[in-house]
């Protein structure tokens, strides 16, 4: 099936463009944008966009494989990505991503069978001073401990995570 | 203009030359792989880094600019050192494919293994990056990535000079590659360059693959014949026998090649070679070909005709005006050809397909004779009952050809080129087998020399023709190219 | 002292009025560009990103006359392991921010800006929209500021994952669309940057500080901290302490004052065993050399490390320096752009040789060949990745060599942390 850029996207593509003198520049955003609907970026996601700013495909695939949060395939409802750099390491990341192998019996980069949860470790959050830190889709989850992560999987099993955006 | 001082040799250069090229022009080599002479300035193998006076760190010579009183420094410890430790980095995820990797003999990477660093490898085999090989990447090309060394000319070829952008590098670090798009050939017309502007064995030619060691190959500097453009080329051969055609680069013309004039040389061994002659569709032997084709002439000396060929050197069309004015002495010749020239794609290839419009022209203005188009009024009408033409000129006529019902004989180099209706063939010698003159579109003569021996029998064109006079009886003799070009 | 950049209740717009917000782009609107870049030298202030250039002599780099565009853009692609202190910025004061950069723009002849945000900080680049939106209804974003017939245009630009695009050039290339990969220098982004326009790259915490150095004055702001580290620095202190976080102080305070006055020294009676003070590409100093330190730019470059981002890592006594390293090396090799050839095969390289050590499979030599690879690395690359992966490198073999011997000899060194898998 071929994919299409619903009029909606391109409403507001061409309102981000408009925001840059050259509209390539708008190419992130854009991307971004798009990832918002699928969850990831297909291959004919990637295609259409680049036929609609008239790019070369290669460069918009070059884009999506260079930076680390567009998603190649599909993920889970929460996507939790822990960090594993220097202070969250010390802080006991390693811990918490063993406890969430664990308990959701998947390994880094698998999502559960249920389709709700994807397992990412990832580069330093920016949010040290709040180690060990994990992102959940776009919000940031700070001094986490053993009780806090059982609280927080309970919490979103549940659905009692309110306004989290994907 | 800023004068540099290069390993101790002092040069005054243009503003914005770089150090690579002021060094080169003082004869110091500086190593590099993502270079390239006409290509966007990359930077990013670091195989260049010399030593400039002031500055804190090695400087990329291929970027650098040459400044007034800058002093450089291409062969101390420093430099060899990052040369050194470049190259091991650059190795440690090569695959050892020497041995069966058809850039062996002309790598980049062995060459400067040779002559900088000798070191033997602290890498674990087991520890190697492994990438996808031995990809398909179109008619031409097939990439492998574990070779690859991320230099980006590829990548900048396709972006520069095709405008084609088909590749990119994808992902980060040392995970990296080269990739298209999935299902979408790599098929620009150009694509072959990419083979020869890789350092390493990463892009190969589907082509060449395998058929030869590049240090058995003899080089020949040749023209191909493939349009007006007339590039220069270096043919790679080896006993007789054409691998592979490369561009010869020069300023007139060109510096690369298009993939249709790489691959001309294939007609030139391809099976359907004539040896012998073709009468009315049947293959007989040369000499009773001869005959016969001079028969057919005789019987209409005045009413026979000559094409001359934009696909011929000068000396055969030479050979052909002499064979209408002093063989059969028929007013009935043209070598008028004057089709549209100039580069249609704005790298190379050219409106005019034929390679030699402005030689035929050149004896036009020599021979006189017909226009292109009164000699097709008369072959159209039926006054002409026999024509004398090479296979594709003859292609020109061939509306005419149908409605006057003259006799063609033709001149041809493959079964496949015989025009269908064509009553004698008689073959001749490639220009890779001969050599020939060419005129190509911005009026520069250009000549070709032999790389191979053409078989038993066959002969130039001129030959042939000198033949076919002997044979109708005229008194013209032809005994060497020299001899064509007499009063022309 | 007074905090200049984390202060209270001047997270909105209201508040940030309250506090006297805006005045210093009124009164820098009523100043030539000329004498506003005297102020900012005057100040002292560096560039608080980790290179630590003059911000003033930065600024004066945009040729003076010429046609066209010339823009002024944030560096807010915090991602340095260790550093959170813009975040702090963006989070708590960022109408500075916003003001920081008109002034700027003012000043260079730009009016146009962006901010460069990383991906991750969703929360934090919705919060700048608003504000700027903000602004904007009051006439401090937009067409003819206050007035003055300067227009200045600002909007936020989210990266989408990839460190290198803290490096300035590297952040241009992102901007318009690209991979993050570094430009060769030269052409400088002051000649010809986004766009292939004039542009100056600033830090969040650079720019925040501007208004401040514009209301008060340079002479004033260069009365802080020491002759040649003027100023107040955010040090974003991580680690096994009992008080982690962003502390605002003048630049040349003690480390010992730092961790022990403000940051309620070491948890649970641990000893400190070594501090990384300026985000994790700098040189690691031994706990004897960090608490002799003060921290400011030339301090901390005679004690052979450097104030980076001012982000202090505090490491104690129960951690592994080895498996720290491998820590470091995984990230380097992970956001390593792969142009360069011996930043993109040496990150990997060192990685695994970290790998061998660490997991006990490996040898001395391994060491010696660390610091090989690393040596090979530092100074050959287009941007400072590879000078970032080798430098901890180098300091952590150098200071605590024990450690990766005890490791090559197939003895782990002090026990893992908790939860080690």
């Amino acid at each position: 099936m071929a994919f299409t850029l619903t009029n909606e996207f391109k409403a507001k593509a061409d309102k981000l463009r408009a925001g840059y003198p050259r509209p390539d520049a708008a190419l992130i955003p854009l991307l971004q944008e798009l990832q918002k609907d699928r969850g990831f970026m297909a291959e004919e996601a990637m295609d259409a966009l680049a036929a609609y700013l008239g790019l070369p495909y290669a460069r918009v695939k070059a884009v999506v494989t260079f930076y680390t949060m567009f998603n190649r395939a599909p993920v889970g409802k929460y996507h939790l990505q822990v960090c594993r750099n220097i202070s969250c390491h010390m802080a006991g990341a390693p811990g918490l991503l063993a406890r969430l192998r664990e308990k959701l019996a998947i390994e880094e980069g698998e999502t559960t069978k249920d389709g709700l949860f994807t397992l990412s470790s990832v580069e330093c959050l920016g949010a040290c001073g709040a180690a060990p830190v994990m992102q959940v889709n776009e919000d940031y989850f700070e001094k986490l401990d053993e009780k806090k992560l059982d609280d927080l999987l309970e919490d979103m099993r549940h659905g009692r995570l309110r306004g989290m955006a994907r | 203009m800023p004068k540099i001082t290069i390993d101790g040799k002092t040069l005054e250069v243009a503003k914005g030359t770089t150090v690579l090229t002021a060094a080169q022009q003082l004869g110091v080599h500086i190593p590099r792989y993502c270079y390239h002479p006409k290509l966007s300035i990359s930077g990013n193998c670091r195989m260049c880094l010399v030593e400039v006076e002031k500055a804190p760190k090695l400087m990329t010579a291929c970027s650098t600019e040459a400044a007034d009183g800058m002093v450089v420094h291409t062969a101390t410890d420093k430099v060899k050192a990052a040369r050194r430790d470049v190259l091991e980095f650059l190795l440690i995820n090569h695959p050892l494919d020497c041995p069966i990797c058809d850039q062996a003999g002309e790598c980049g990477l062995q060459d400067y293994y040779m002559d900088y660093s000798r070191a033997k490898s602290r890498f674990a085999q087991a520890d190697k990056v492994r990438r996808e090989k031995r990809r398909v990447m179109g008619p031409h090309l097939v990439l492998d990535n574990e070779r690859c060394i991320l230099c980006t000319r590829c990548v900048r070829f396709c972006s520069e000079v095709t405008k084609t952008s088909e590749l990119e590098v994808m992902e980060r670090a040392d995970h990296s590659f080269i990739d298209a798009k999935e299902g979408r050939a790599l098929d620009n017309d150009y694509s072959l360059n990419i083979a020869d502007i890789c350092p390493v064995g990463a892009w190969t030619s589907r082509d060449f693959r395998f058929k030869q060691r590049v240090w058995f190959l003899k080089k020949t500097p040749g023209v191909c014949l493939g349009c007006a453009t007339g590039c220069l080329t270096e043919i790679h051969h080896n006993e007789g026998v054409i691998y592979r055609i490369m561009p010869r680069p020069n300023a007139d013309t060109n510096t690369w090649l298009c993939d249709p004039g790489r691959m001309a040389y294939k007609a030139a061994q391809a099976g359907d070679r004539l040896k012998k002659g073709v009468i009315k569709n049947g293959l007989i032997d040369l000499e009773p070909a001869l005959r016969e084709a001079a028969s057919r002439i005789d019987e209409h000396h005045e009413a026979a005709a000559v094409l001359g060929s934009p696909w011929l050197s000068v000396e055969d069309n030479a050979a052909l005006a002499r064979f209408a004015k002093d063989g059969l002495k028929t007013k009935n010749y043209s070598f008028d050809f004057d089709p549209e020239q100039g580069i249609k794609d704005g790298i190379l290839i050219n409106k005019d397909p034929a390679p030699n419009a402005a030689g035929a022209r050149k004896v036009k203005a020599a021979a006189g004779g017909l226009s292109f188009k009164e000699l097709s009024a008369k072959v159209a009408s039926g006054e002409i009952k026999v024509l004398v033409a090479e296979a594709r000129a003859a292609g020109l006529l061939k509306e005419e050809l149908k409605a006057g019902g003259a006799r063609l004989i033709v001149f041809a180099m493959n079964r496949s080129e015989i025009p269908a209706g064509a009553y004698a063939t008689l073959p001749y010698a490639s220009y890779f087998e001969t050599p020939g003159t060419f005129i190509n579109f911005q009026g520069l003569e250009r000549r070709t020399e032999p790389t191979a021996a053409a078989a038993e029998g066959v002969k130039p064109l001129w030959a042939v023709i000198g033949k076919l006079s002997a044979y109708s009886g005229g008194s013209l003799r032809l005994e060497s190219a020299q001899d064509a070009l007499k009063g022309i | 002292m007074e905090n200049i950049l984390l202060k209270d209740k001047v997270a909105g717009l209201d508040g940030y009025f309250a506090a006297g917000g805006y005045k210093p782009l009124k009164k820098a609107l009523g100043m030539t560009p000329a004498d506003l870049i005297e102020e900012v030298k005057k100040s002292g202030l560096r560039g608080r990103g980790g290179a630590g250039f003059p911000t003033g002599l930065k600024w004066s780099f945009i040729p003076k006359d010429g046609q066209g565009p010339r823009y002024i853009v944030c560096n807010a692609d915090e991602g340095e392991p260790g550093t959170f202190k813009d975040r702090e910025v963006i989070l708590k004061n960022p109408h500075a921010l916003i003001e920081g950069m008109a002034i700027a723009g003012y000043a260079i002849g730009a009016s146009r800006g962006y901010i460069y945000i990383r991906g991750e900080f969703a929360a934090e680049a919705r919060l700048l929209e608003e504000a700027i939106a903000d602004a904007r209804g009051r006439g401090l974003i937009g067409a003819n500021l206050l007035g003055s017939g300067f227009d200045f245009e600002l909007s936020v630009h989210r990266g989408a994952g990839a460190y290198i695009c803290g490096e300035e050039t590297a952040l241009l290339e992102s901007l318009e669309g690209f991979k993050g990969q570094p430009r060769l220098k030269p052409p400088f982004p002051a000649v010809k940057g986004l766009f292939a326009s004039p542009t100056v790259i600033n830090n969040v915490e650079t720019l925040a500080a501007v208004p401040t150095i514009i209301e008060k004055g340079g002479a004033w702001y260069a009365a802080i901290g020491t002759p040649k580290s003027a100023g107040t620095k955010l040090f974003c202190v991580s680690g096994p302490v009992n008080k982690p976080g962003v502390y605002e102080l003048p630049l040349g305070v003690a480390f010992r004052e730092l961790l022990e006055k403000h940051c309620g020294g070491l948890k649970e009676g641990k000893k400190l065993k070594a501090v990384i003070p300026g985000g994790s590409s700098v040189p690691v100093l031994t706990a004897a050399e960090a608490m002799a330190v003060a921290l400011d730019y030339e301090a901390l470059a005679a004690a052979g490390s450097m104030l980076g981002s001012g982000a202090v890592i505090i490491i104690d006594e129960t951690q592994c320096m080895v498996k720290l390293l491998q820590v470091l090396a995984r990230f380097y090799h992970h956001e390593s752009c792969g142009q360069c050839t011996p930043c993109r095969e040496g990150c990997g390289w060192i990685e695994k040789i970290l790998d061998r050590l660490e997991e006990g499979r490996g040898s001395a030599a391994d060491i010696d060949l660390l610091c090989s690879v690393a040596d090979g690395m530092k100074g050959r690359t287009i941007c400072p990745l590879a000078d970032a992966m080798a430098m901890p490198v180098l300091s952590f073999v150098k200071k605590f060599r024990a450690e990766f011997e005890a490791h090559a000899a197939g003895r782990c060194c002090p026990p893992e942390p908790a939860g080690k898998h």
